[in-house]
């Protein structure tokens, strides 16, 4: 048993290991940084669950004043290191793409740090999955962006590549403004940063209601740009189509997780004011509605398949903010809530790296991304073709899928807050995504494919997409493990110091 | 702080920060910016942050600044021509704008204790130096160490995109 800040130091080690290796050694090839990293993840991943847990009263001084370990920063922890070892995997596979769009003397040059930048997104996925204070949360939500900026920009000969990285700083740091201004009218407001303490603070605060909605506004565009929630969702197109596949998943997985969590973090403070939580769940509802809208409309003419995923990823965040717009005023509401976002959060990993595994490996053999170059996959990899079907019955919702119990869980709770016009717009959404999303099954099992060669498939590949359809069946039908991990703890939020 | 000298230097720095915007040649934007540092260094040190102000010269009008110049002479970029504006876009900016401006406004009207005079701050028994030393080493080590690692990556960032020929 040891402290679990050890996993976060574990992972920092391994990447400054793995840096060393990669510039000092001449004979390492790059393949093996990515494989030791996910082996090394792995063991992390075991460790994670020998930890000890908080001590009932910090220190003043100590690191604990930031950082918590309830169950549910835990789960969110295994979670950051399960996408991060897929990640590796899938950019093991991109690795020709890579190599080919990076300008460079000898093939496969240059590519070793983006095996290894992932490993510093984990740490501050992990790092923000524990964050009880805002200074700690931005810090490691910085963690997080900065090094998916490099991420996205990575293939340098490719035009995409370099438009989407711009685009995504530009944006990104114009969110992160907005978040620190929301921070300093929090602190100015509160004088806390610590969310236990800003709870309290609140509570006491007496007329200053509309300065209180004017510092959780500020906050949520912020996070609003992070989860891709509409009207903030405007880079997600682009981005998602230009950045490196891999880079694609972790985004749309990681940067989602990262920014949920911490909008129900941020927002237990706020909805303990009576007075002005009403508010703040009208204005939740409203961009729920809109990004449900937006989201699965749009994806209607799609015909990229990686840009039909980037609007399907605004449509899930459509969902996820509908769940939070149901959290009611009583406080006890945000525990079940919390177990709703975290398992529909679980339950959109699963499915969503599965289709963009598959789309990497397919896409090399396909010659594109487009919809048509899917045509006939069930006659060149039946492999691949079932585990894509997998993957897109799951993100429409069809029974016995994960995506369905996730579904069904968010529909539950808006039933219980009476909701009624987000189930309204909820149900016709759905209806669109089993459009969009079965479209894409239609062509790789109903159409003729131009090229009939065989697509081959990686060991640890083929293992990996076993494991995620396995886990999208057997937590779709039993989904007990992953809901009661999230509700051994009433509220998302740390113990109360 | 006199209140005049406040809202010198903050209308001076709103100034310079919008004719960063508006200037077409990208050395006279830099310059601005600096101009624009400088006043809000000003602001600072008005507020007896003196440590503050002094790093706001030192590392951005200073150390920052002269890298931009220096990267901006070295490509020798030209002057961007002007482009015409998409009038909706002109004009969705211009309705964001002013509808946050007057929200700001609404807020602070709205805000008994934002009337109120700030109470005078204590002497220190340190220095303002050793105070912040403090602070990031004792109270905020774990953030730092984030930071840290944060910066880490950027400059990782930096090479990786900037090599001209990998090997």
């Amino acid at each position: 048993m040891f402290p679990p800040i050890t996993l976060e130091i574990l992972v920092l080690a391994l990447g400054f290991i793995l840096l060393l290796a990669e510039s000092f050694s001449q004979s390492t090839s790059k393949r093996s940084l990515a494989k030791s990293a996910v082996f090394c993840l792995a063991w992390i991943f075991a460790l994670s669950f020998f930890v000890t847990s908080a001590p009932a009263n910090p220190e003043p001084g100590s690191f604990w004043n930031f950082y918590s370990a309830d169950p549910v920063s835990m789960v969110f922890k295994r979670i950051a290191l399960l996408t991060t070892m897929a990640v590796l995997v899938m950019a093991l596979e991109y690795e020709k793409v890579l190599a080919k769009n990076i300008p460079s003397a000898r093939e496969g040059a240059g590519t070793g740090e983006f095996f290894i930048l992932p490993l510093f997104t984990c740490s501050g996925l992990m790092l923000l999955a524990s964050a009880v204070d805002l200074v700690m949360a931005f810090a490691a939500l910085e963690l997080v962006t900065i090094s998916f900026y490099v991420m996205v920009a990575y293939m340098r000969g490719s035009h995409a590549s370099l438009e989407a990285g711009v685009k995504y700083l530009i944006l990104g740091a114009l969110s992160t403004g907005f978040f620190v201004y929301g921070i300093t009218w929090i602190f100015g407001l509160t004088g806390e940063t610590h969310f236990t303490k800003i709870a309290l603070k609140l509570a006491s605060l007496q007329g200053s209601d509309t300065a209180i909605l004017f510092a959780l506004v500020l906050v949520l565009v912020g996070l609003g740009f992070k989860v891709a929630a509409v009207p903030f969702q405007s880079w997600v197109p682009d981005v998602y189509q230009g950045a490196p596949t891999p880079v694609t998943a972790f985004l749309s997985v990681g940067s989602k997780a990262a920014g949920f969590l911490l909008l129900l973090r941020v927002l237990e403070p706020f909805l303990g004011v009576a007075s002005i939580a009403h508010k703040i769940l009208l204005v939740l509802s409203v961009l729920a509605g809109a990004t449900l809208i937006f989201g699965n409309l749009a994806a209607l003419p799609q015909n990229n398949l990686k840009r039909l995923l980037a609007y399907s990823s605004v449509g899930h965040a459509g969902y996820l903010l509908m769940a939070v717009a149901c959290v009611g005023v009583a406080p006890s509401a945000l525990g079940s809530v919390g177990a709703t976002v975290g398992f529909y959060l679980f339950a959109y990993l699963l499915m969503t790296l599965l289709s963009f595994l598959v789309l990497t490996i397919a896409t090399q053999h396909t010659k594109g991304e487009e919809i048509q170059h899917f045509n006939g996959l069930s006659k060149r990899s039946p492999f691949l073709a079932f585990a894509l079907l997998v993957a897109m019955s799951s993100l429409a919702g069809v029974p016995l899928t994960a995506g369905f119990y996730g579904k069904f869980l968010v529909f539950a709770q808006a039933v219980n807050a009476s909701q009624w016009t987000l189930i309204a717009l909820g149900t016709v959404t759905v209806g669109a995504g089993f459009y969009f999303y079965l479209r894409v099954v239609a062509a790789m099992y109903w159409a003729e494919p131009a090229d009939a060669s065989p697509i081959q498939v990686s060991g640890l590949s083929k293992m990996i997409i076993v494991l995620l359809v396995a886990g999208i069946f057997v937590f779709g039908v039993n989904p007990k493990p992953v809901l009661s991990a999230f509700q051994t703890q009433q509220t998302p939020l740390a113990s109360a110091h | 702080m006199s209140p005049i000298l406040f809202w010198a230097f903050s209308a001076l720095m709103l100034a310079f920060g919008v004719s960063v915007i508006l200037n077409r040649d990208p050395v006279a934007s830099a310059l601005s910016l600096v101009a624009s540092f400088l006043c809000l260094a000003a602001l600072f040190v008005g507020l007896d942050a003196f440590f503050i102000g002094v790093i706001q010269v030192l590392v951005y009008a200073g150390a920052v600044m002269v890298l931009f110049l220096f990267i901006i002479m070295l490509l020798d970029l030209k002057a961007e021509k002007r482009r015409s504006f998409n009038k909706f876009a002109l004009l969705g900016g211009a309705a964001v704008t002013a509808l946050f401006v007057a929200g700001l406004l609404k807020v602070i009207s709205a805000f008994p204790a934002g009337a109120k005079p700030f109470p005078a701050l204590g002497v220190a028994s340190v220095d303002d130096v050793r105070q912040v030393g403090l602070a990031i080493f004792t109270r905020f080590n774990l953030p730092f160490q984030t930071v840290g690692v944060l910066v880490l990556v950027a400059s990782i960032g930096v090479i990786v995109l900037s090599r001209r020929q990998l090997k």
